[in-house]
């Protein structure tokens, strides 16, 4: 993975809300905005943004995903550091763009932008050095680590700031480790095996009765809220941004 | 016509040749790969029974002990190699010895001392060699297998071991009886191979 | 619409065998876990260093494969070489017919499932007995392995002592002890009237010619003991260079496979027996196979040779749990089999291309591997070669349109804002079909297309 410290970490962001954020999940998307305006950034957010390309990359359709990727790298040119509220977007663009790009003439284009991608947490706690976050939220949260971070510093970080707030308990439940069966269109191309694995989480997860489910990527809140949902026994799910702008809501 | 290695070999050219820059061989320090735990002055000795009796193997410094374990266990026959004529005399007094071993008698030997070529103290391993045992059988073949292992042939890492191999056509390092866990993942001391695995150390 | 077989198998997968195979993987990642984690300070690192001598060991495989046959030869072996797994057969069985070997023991050896050795050589009127107890008990039952290390993780002892029972080794008796006894007692006169044992090996040191073998039961010491021919089945990406590899390669292959610092037996073969010692081979062969491997070699895919076969991958897959090792319809299951079996398959690869999309790209594997191979790349590598080959995928909805989408953002931005793609594509190309599969165990959030974007558009104009 693409290392945290030469990664330029200045203030003047441009903002990647992903696309779904612009889909489903709007609130998180301004919980974002919120955040990083609290953390002193100036956020350009460029209109023309869609899509990150994943789902096609994951397809094996790498020229549409390549296409995809040509106009977001196009969208996002320049040098200001590009923030994600997604481990999985994020990990598209300094992991997954350069593979599917390298036989592509213009792998630097490709290369410049994952150079500057940060994952929002892995931004706040090590590019803009924040070990604590302000203001208090009183919960017990079960904290689901997205398997596109592992490797990189973005759960660690994300950890970090949820257990710095004053009232968050951040309880450990069963095969944390283990993936909550999302994977992208895998979620329809394997319906059972996903439902199944997505269950045998909600199991672990539900036997330590946190009031809040909280993630980095809103795929696995989708598909964890969407499985309990459905089971009849609904879960309260929220991106990490949501606790930091509720606790910062309750700042004095 | 091309024969198998001529094919073989120049796929693999064929495959390689686009490679820019093939991967550098990495150096491997010595100690790399040391357990963390070594103490670094070990009393190998000591270390090496800590490990060889927490892989399963029961080490015996004294022949007293060693007697009185095989009486306790009944076996009905133990070999011994006939150069070891204090052994065999000691035994002999207590129990039925015999200094031949044959495929004949494999059933009937239930128990074998023999030499081990060195130990490895950070692994608990008996190092048991050709050269070391006079029949291979009669290290693998009965219940009980003793190694007569001397204090100063044990290495204290498997690294020192490795770098220490001796030229030998087969050198099999033993930690523990054999055993299986294919029935339902339940561990099964004593398949194939000894089922009780003893050193004596001297 | 049709279902990929990976998940049909599991849906249909007796529950008891699914928690069977569950349960004994998560002990088996535990086990791994905790033996690092007592031993090393950094694993991890340890780890990348295997990773780079494999590398290394298949990116040189023209010389160290040349300096192992010289070693080999060096030793007193014979060395051979067959470039199709029927070529391996032939060459097997040719060794044992000019010997005049008629009953042969194995010991357990994937390459040998892969050519499936035991089945030509009962064509032949070879006898060939499996003497590592999962793979025997596989091979009475006519059955597969479903792990590569634990090969009968998917039976329980009932299904054993039955099998046992109609083998006529004894009784009905499922108690484990009593079922290992039996298969002790039963292997003992099969080793000592075999007139050749077959191996595998775990690696081939090139500078000193000698084989390892990593085991735990002693089966095949026996087969190295009793018989009086030798024959080692090998890939040829099993070459290392030296023994001072094996320092790093052995400290992790027990500990990665089952949480052993070493196994109980691990075995340095270096040539055949003296001729004057009374056990041991006194003729000693070693065929190295092709079957497809230099063809990995020269693909995108080559990472995978590294592959050292401990089974750490399989074990804390999650659709491994999941759907078990007969999900895979092949020799190799799990991460390391979605990208093996595939390319193993040659020119039959769209048999098997939608293993690697029985993935969710967790990356679980390549957290464990020994020898640090980066699986999801692989993975996501073969699904580009099936999608350019046009192989089709029941499930995957298809790409083009989403390019399209995704890259026009005028269009992009109109379908967030009404409501998705329904006002501009005609249902029945909406991907309406990939839709059903998620909503029957899953509802969807409320669509909110369009409302981040004004939101932040009005914020700005403030």
């Amino acid at each position: 993975m693409t290392p945290t410290i030469s990664k330029p970490n200045g203030r003047k962001i441009q903002l990647m809300a992903t696309c779904l954020c612009d889909a489903f999940f709007d609130n998180v998307a301004k919980a974002t905005v919120e955040v990083l305006e609290h953390a002193g950034c100036e956020i350009e957010f460029p209109e023309n943004q869609t899509c990150c390309g994943q789902p096609a990359f994951n397809c094996g359709d790498w020229t549409a995903s390549r296409q995809v990727m040509r106009h977001t790298a196009n969208v996002f040119k320049g040098d200001k550091p590009v923030i994600v509220p997604s481990g999985s977007c994020a990990a598209m663009l300094f992991h997954g763009a350069p593979l599917e790009f390298e036989k592509e003439s213009d792998l630097g284009t490709i290369n410049d932008l994952a150079g500057r991608t940060w994952e929002i947490a892995d931004y706040l706690v090590n590019g803009l050095g924040i070990q604590k976050w302000p203001g208090r939220f009183q919960a017990r949260i079960a904290f689901h680590r997205a398997c596109h971070t592992r490797g990189t510093p973005s759960g660690a970080a994300a950890m970090q700031l949820l257990e710095s707030i004053e009232g968050i308990e951040v309880i450990p439940f069963g095969e944390a480790e283990q993936c909550c069966g999302f994977g992208g269109t895998f979620s329809v191309s394997f319906p059972h095996v996903s439902s199944s694995m997505g269950c045998l989480k909600l199991e672990h997860i539900t036997a330590v009765n946190p009031d809040f489910v909280v993630s980095g990527d809103m795929s696995c809140m989708m598909h964890l809220g969407g499985l309990a949902e459905r089971g009849g026994k609904p879960i309260k799910t929220l991106h990490f941004v949501q606790i930091l702008q509720a606790a910062l809501q309750n700042h004095a | 016509m091309n024969t198998s290695r001529e094919t073989i070999f120049k796929s693999i050219r064929d495959a390689l040749s686009p490679i820019k820059e093939r991967a550098a061989r990495p150096s491997v320090p010595r100690g790399v790969a040391d357990a963390k735990w070594l103490p670094d002055e070990a009393d190998s000795i000591a270390l090496f029974k800590k490990q060889a009796t927490a892989s399963g193997t029961l080490c015996f410094t004294d022949l007293e002990s060693l007697a009185k374990w095989l009486e306790s266990e009944k076996t009905r026959l133990l070999f011994i190699p006939s150069e070891f004529k204090p052994l065999v005399d000691f035994f002999s007094s207590r129990m039925n010895v015999t200094t031949e071993y044959t495929r004949a008698k494999v059933d009937e030997i239930d128990a074998c001392i023999t030499p081990a070529a060195a130990g490895i103290a950070e692994s608990g391993t008996i190092v048991i060699t050709d050269e070391s045992t006079p029949d291979r059988l009669a290290a693998l073949a009965p219940w009980y297998h003793i190694a007569l292992l001397d204090r100063a042939d044990i290495h204290r890492t498997i690294g020192d071991a490795l770098a220490a191999m001796p030229k030998d056509p087969n050198i099999i390092w033993v930690t523990g009886p054999s055993k299986t866990a294919d029935v339902e993942g339940i561990l099964i001391q004593g398949v194939h191979g000894p089922g009780a695995q003893a050193c004596l150390i001297v | 619409m049709p279902e990929q077989k990976v998940d049909s198998y599991a849906r249909r997968l007796d529950r008891p065998v699914q928690q069977a195979v569950h349960d004994n993987s998560a002990a088996g990642t535990e086990k791994r876990y905790g033996s690092l984690a007592k031993d090393f300070t950094d694993a991890d690192s340890l780890r990348r260093l295997a990773g780079a001598i494999r590398q290394h060991s298949i990116e040189n495989l023209d010389t160290y494969l040349e300096q192992a046959e010289a070693s080999l030869t060096r030793n007193g072996a014979h060395v051979h070489y067959a470039v199709t797994a029927d070529d391996a057969c032939r060459a097997v069985s040719d060794i044992l017919k000019k010997a005049g070997a008629k009953k042969i023991v194995k010991s357990k050896s994937m390459i040998s499932e892969e050519i499936h050795l035991n089945d030509h050589l009962a064509t032949q009127g070879i006898e060939s007995v499996e003497t590592d107890l999962g793979e025997y008990i596989i091979q009475i039952d006519g059955d597969h392995p479903s792990h590569i290390v634990k090969p009968i993780i998917h039976k329980n002892r009932r299904d054993i002592a039955r099998s046992f029972e109609r083998e006529g080794l004894g009784d009905y008796n499922d108690d484990p002890q009593t079922i290992t006894r039996r298969a002790r007692d039963f292997m003992r006169g099969k080793y000592l009237g075999a007139d050749a044992g077959i191996t595998g090996a775990n690696f081939v040191v090139a500078d000193t010619g000698r084989l390892v073998l990593v085991t735990n039961e002693g089966n095949s010491r026996f087969c190295l003991a009793a018989p009086r021919i030798h024959i080692a089945l090998v890939g040829i990406e099993k070459v290392i260079p030296s023994d001072s590899e094996l320092t790093v390669l052995l400290n992790l292959l027990g500990r990665s496979a089952t949480g052993q610092q070493l196994t109980v037996y691990t075995e340095f073969i270096n040539g055949p027996a003296r001729k004057d010692r009374p056990s041991g081979p006194e003729e000693m062969h070693v065929i190295f196979m092709d079957n497809q491997r230099s063809e990995i070699l020269a693909s995108n895919c080559r990472e995978i040779l590294r592959c050292i076969r401990c089974g750490a991958c399989l074990n804390v897959c999650p659709i491994y749990r999941q759907a078990t090792g007969h999900a895979y319809r092949s020799v190799y299951p799990g991460p390391i089999g979605a990208v093996l079996s595939p390319l193993l398959a040659g020119k039959n690869f769209k048999q098997l291309a939608d293993l690697p999309k029985a993935s969710s790209l967790c990356g679980a594997c390549n957290e464990v591997c020994p020898v640090d191979i980066p699986i999801p790349d692989l993975l996501l590598r073969l699904r580009n070669k099936a999608h350019e080959e046009h192989l089709p995928s029941p499930g995957t909805p298809p790409m083009a349109g989403f390019g399209i989408l995704a890259s026009s953002p005028s269009i992009w931005k109109i379908a967030m804002k009404t409501g998705g793609l329904s006002s501009l594509v005609p249902l029945e190309k909406l991907p309406l079909p990939y839709l059903s599969p998620w909503l029957k165990t899953r509802t969807l959030p409320g669509w909110r297309g369009g409302q981040f974007r004004s939101w932040m558009k009005s914020r700005n104009k403030k």
